[in-house]
């Protein structure tokens, strides 16, 4: 009896962790589309968290830079996937990243122009010392 | 879409530098070095365009992003360089309960965005009925058709010029209001960044601003009367 069990287990084990474990290797060596987002969620969380803690407004300026970064990263992973499967517009993705860009560019020049007007005035860049419209 | 081979090894290997490059720009205490592993980030993730299929953009993120945008920072961190910081004399985070807080928050975020991909990716695999061979070999045929390149180990992507041409008919306006957006941008942070004297000898200052400045700064009154 047990001469019998103990390899059938043994076996069944080692079939279902093989087989898991060469899913894994699949998924990990075969990156698709949730790869994509799941590095673009980490990207814009780890954005969150330097707008949230830093106090350095410079600094907190780079994390939305981040933020828009990993929406590009999305928009660009559904485009390459519209192309291969959907029938949408493929480059549409594309053409929004685009305009992401522009609107991070004017975004970054007329923050950092109010970090200068700011700083002229205040003397500071940390955020928990600029309360002038707090009374 | 499924990268396969060195395609794989080059997404992981540039998505942890990405990731890797953002914790350390919001960990880093030096904002030039804040700057400088945001622009190791940003590169990355042009990479991870290239890998994606979107050559165009990935340029258009080197250029605009590490040569224009990034650039413009170090500069303003030039500009108004604090010490202190650098020193390891000031605190770098907000108060710990603030931290705690939106660490807190960050984290639920973390688990809701990616029980929202898995959930989300499920949903799109069960609809999407083409078996990956069949995508895979669309995507062979598509790329036979394109142009070899001088090496004749590669071949030309038209990328840039889908880009071109789909920015063209289907968002001529969004392009005209962008181009709108910059000049609106450029003006601003001009005058944003001008100073009070600058202000004063375009006439452009609050009269009763412009008595009080005085009392403090006697300068400024021989550059105030400007006839034309």
């Amino acid at each position: 009896m047990l001469n019998f069990f103990i390899p059938t287990l043994a076996f069944l084990f080692q079939q279902a962790s093989g087989s898991r474990l060469s899913q894994t290797w699949d998924a990990a060596t075969h990156p698709d589309l949730a790869k994509f987002l799941v590095i673009g969620a980490l990207l814009f969380i780890i954005g969150v968290a330097g707008v949230l803690t830093r106090r350095n407004i410079i600094v907190i300026f780079m994390s939305i830079e981040l933020i828009l970064n990993a929406a590009n990263l999305n928009f660009i992973a559904f485009s390459r996937y519209l192309q291969e499967t959907g029938n949408a517009n493929a480059v549409a993705g594309q053409i929004f990243t685009v305009f992401v860009i522009v609107v991070a560019a004017a975004e970054a020049a007329i923050g950092l122009g109010i970090v200068i007007a700011l700083y002229r005035n205040k003397e500071t860049i940390w955020v928990d010392e600029i309360d002038l419209l707090k009374w | 879409m499924r990268l396969s081979g060195y395609e794989a090894l080059f997404f992981w290997i540039f998505a942890l530098a990405a990731i890797f490059a953002g914790l350390l720009t919001v960990m880093a205490r030096n904002a030039v070095h804040s700057a400088l592993f945001l622009i190791s980030s940003l590169v990355s993730v042009a990479a991870l365009f290239v890998l994606a299929g979107a050559e165009f953009i990935a340029g258009v993120q080197i250029l605009v992003y590490v040569g224009g945008v990034m650039v413009l920072f170090l500069f303003v961190i030039m500009l108004v360089n604090v010490g202190a910081e650098e020193k390891g004399r000031d605190e770098i985070f907000n108060k710990q309960k603030q931290v705690a807080a939106s660490l807190i928050f960050c984290f639920l975020l973390v688990a809701g965005v990616l029980y929202a991909v898995s959930e989300g990716y499920k949903g799109m695999q069960a609809r999407n009925t083409t078996p990956p061979e069949q995508i895979a070999a669309q995507q062979a045929q598509r790329d036979r058709s394109l142009a070899v390149g001088a090496t004749r180990t590669s071949r030309i992507t038209d990328d840039t010029e889908q880009v071109g041409s789909s920015l063209y008919r289907y968002a001529a306006l969004p392009f005209e209001i962008a181009s709108v957006l910059l000049l609106v941008a450029i003006i601003g942070s001009v005058m944003l960044a001008r100073t009070l004297k600058q202000e004063v000898s375009a006439d452009d200052v609050d009269p009763e601003t412009l008595q009080e400045e005085k009392a403090l700064d006697p300068e400024l009154a021989q550059l105030e009367p400007r006839s034309e």
